[in-house]
């Protein structure tokens, strides 16, 4: 910076602090911190050595990017790990499915709550609020008990299947993604829609010609919401998955993080993985997903 | 619905139009109303049935035959140590589970406030900011809960350890997470830092719909800006601070992988979910794990009736 224009500088810094600006930046400056430190942590973490982890101190700034635990992580020679890309598999095998079929369920469902008249609507719609509020964990016990049944009566087993895992997050996303998609419904133009019934379209052709096009948006924030449920659940899967070719990510890393003696660059690694897509997810459909969260204050 | 019946719907309303269309509407809630049913409503209902029975792993997979025994899993319950409360060193589940859910969504309204009141002004990168901000809620849980567990860390290479040491506040490592007290404030903290985005964001579409009259009508009065945000936002406030807090209370009680991730349960921290959880799948009583769950049940089933009619007010 040039010296003449230095004191203006000056000058223009003691003029914009002010009382109120000051307590701005600090609360800002607090939460920032809070907020991206443990993501700095994790990511930095990753990229240590099992040495530097291991250190008396911690190192807050690596010397070097070492892969060393993204490459022990994938090793396939060790026992503890080697499962994990078939973990990562496993869990896009869990949530790319049910994202899919939240979506399937959900329009047409929407479609007929904000389109049709029939019977019984209200009550299917509170019953489906209500769910938004029911304890997960209430929910265990009589469907372990009931899937064992079933599983015994249809010849399945209930643990270790990803189907049976994505019927109970089904139940999960589809409240969720039921209500998002009937408000995003209501405020789309029925105009249309009407024209096209008297044309002669009937209500299938309407839903997938005139609806569905224009409700795009709401239907990628619904996708990508469901699919965020599906990889982030841990409860379900930590009851329902037993063997490690079988487990999601987040049973996986709760396994190597509890490990007698873990390797933290490995684990944060692991974690690094899991939230790096998530992430970047949400940053692309931002926009969308905010507006899920405050229409529908998504469950979390 | 055929083209035939489309034509007659333009000029009649009569019944059996309606009863195609209602037809066709069953058809397309079904799935969604057989998943609800079948995975929620009925094993909710199941979970009552298995409360009153004897169930364990030994008749899992014949639960229908499970023999009756009335109250006996509530008792089993209500006496177990880690259910009732005691002292305050040993609180039980029931008083945990309420000091952990009613600070943690204090603390989560209260920070989503002062978040949705800094990003509510306008600034230089304040897009970026409102990004940032929502990290920790997109973020998966196992993942956050493991980095904290390591900045926690009881060792010297914890970084709370080591700033504490460095400012001269501790002499030695500490084990946070397994000191009681220190691990329920930790979790407590924990919710906050990770659920206060959902209250921002609620808080921060409400503050955005204030109208800006109000401001300047009171500006020309005369307010400062404490008196304006006393008199104007917190009224108009009112509800969505109460809604969500509602909302967050319940999800918070229900809350099982936060804490489970974190202690374990152990150390002062066993909410309800958890102790259903143990009671189910660790001592294999499933009666008693699902008695637990019944009072969790009653217990939220009071904040939805406080929920379902403050929403319904601010409907009005």
């Amino acid at each position: 910076m040039k010296s003449d224009k230095k004191k203006n500088f000056i000058d223009h810094l003691a003029g914009w602090i002010s009382w109120r600006r000051f307590i701005f930046s600090i609360v800002m400056i607090f939460f920032m911190v809070g907020i991206l430190f443990p993501f700095y942590w994790m990511i930095s973490s990753s990229f240590k050595s099992f040495a530097e982890i291991g250190g008396r101190e911690p190192a807050y700034f690596p010397e070097q990017l070492r892969l060393e635990g993204y490459q022990e992580l994938f090793d396939p020679e060790n026992v503890y790990y080697r499962d994990f890309g078939q973990n990562i598999v496993n869990s896009i095998k869990v949530s790319v499915p049910t994202a899919l079929i939240t979506v399937i369920f959900s329009t047409l469902g929407a479609y007929a709550i904000t389109r049709l008249q029939f019977k019984g609507k209200n009550l299917f719609l509170n019953s489906i609020l209500l769910i938004y509020l029911f304890p997960g964990v209430l929910l265990i016990i009589p469907l372990f008990a009931m899937l064992s049944r079933l599983g015994g009566m249809f010849g399945f087993e209930v643990q270790d299947n990803l189907p049976v895992l994505i019927a109970t997050y089904l139940a999960q996303t589809l409240p969720v993604a039921l209500y998002m998609l009937t408000n995003y419904f209501k405020t789309i133009p029925t105009e249309i829609e009407q024209a096209g019934l008297i044309d002669g379209c009937t209500h299938t052709d309407v839903l997938l010609k005139i609806t569905l096009p224009l409700s795009i948006p709401a239907i990628v924030s619904v996708f990508i919401y469901s699919f965020m449920i599906a990889w982030n659940e841990f409860l379900y899967a930590f009851i329902f998955l037993n063997s490690r070719t079988q487990f999601t990510i987040p049973i996986a890393i709760n396994t190597i993080f509890n490990d007698p003696s873990p390797r933290l660059n490995v684990v944060m690694a692991a974690s690094t993985i899991m939230t790096i897509p998530v992430l970047i997810l949400y940053l692309a459909l931002q926009k969308y997903i905010e507006r899920g969260i405050v229409a529908g204050g998504v469950k979390g | 619905m055929s083209k035939k019946n489309m034509k007659l719907k333009r000029t009649s309303k009569n019944t059996p139009l309606k009863k195609t269309e209602a037809r066709l509407a069953y058809r397309f809630i079904f799935p969604t109303a057989l998943i609800v049913f079948g995975l929620v409503i009925f094993p909710a209902v199941y979970s009552i049935w298995i409360s009153f029975h004897d169930v364990g792993l030994k008749n899992l997979n014949d639960v229908y035959h499970a023999p009756y025994i009335g109250f006996e899993n509530y008792k089993n319950v209500i006496n177990d140590f880690s259910f009732k409360f005691q002292d305050w060193k040993n609180a039980g589940a029931i008083v945990t589970s309420v000091v952990y859910s009613l600070f943690s969504t204090i603390f989560t309204v209260l920070l989503g406030l002062i978040a949705a009141l800094l990003l509510n002004r306008p600034f230089k990168g304040r897009g970026l900011a409102r990004s940032v901000f929502l990290f920790p809620y997109v973020a998966p849980v196992v993942s956050v809960a493991f980095v904290w567990r390591w900045i926690l860390d009881p060792r010297q290479s914890g970084v709370v350890n080591d700033l504490l040491m460095r400012l001269n506040l501790i002499n030695t490592p500490q084990a946070y997470l397994s000191t009681r007290g220190v691990a329920l404030l930790l979790v407590i903290l924990f919710e906050a830092w990770r659920y206060f985005p959902f209250a921002m964001l609620m808080i921060l579409a409400r503050l955005q719909a204030i109208d800006d009259m109000l401001y300047e009508a009171a500006e020309v009065d005369g307010a400062s800006g404490w008196q304006k945000f006393l008199y104007i936002t917190l009224p108009e406030l009112r509800y969505v601070l109460g809604s969500s807090f509602l909302l967050r209370l319940i999800w918070t009680f229900n809350k099982f992988d936060d804490i489970f991730l974190l202690t374990g349960g152990g150390y002062g921290t066993k909410v309800l979910p958890i102790l259903t959880y143990e009671f189910s799948f660790k001592t294999l009583n499933f009666g008693k794990g699902a008695a637990a769950a019944m009072i969790l049940l009653v217990i939220v089933a009071i904040f939805m009736i406080l929920y379902s009619r403050i929403t319904s007010k601010n409907e009005d």
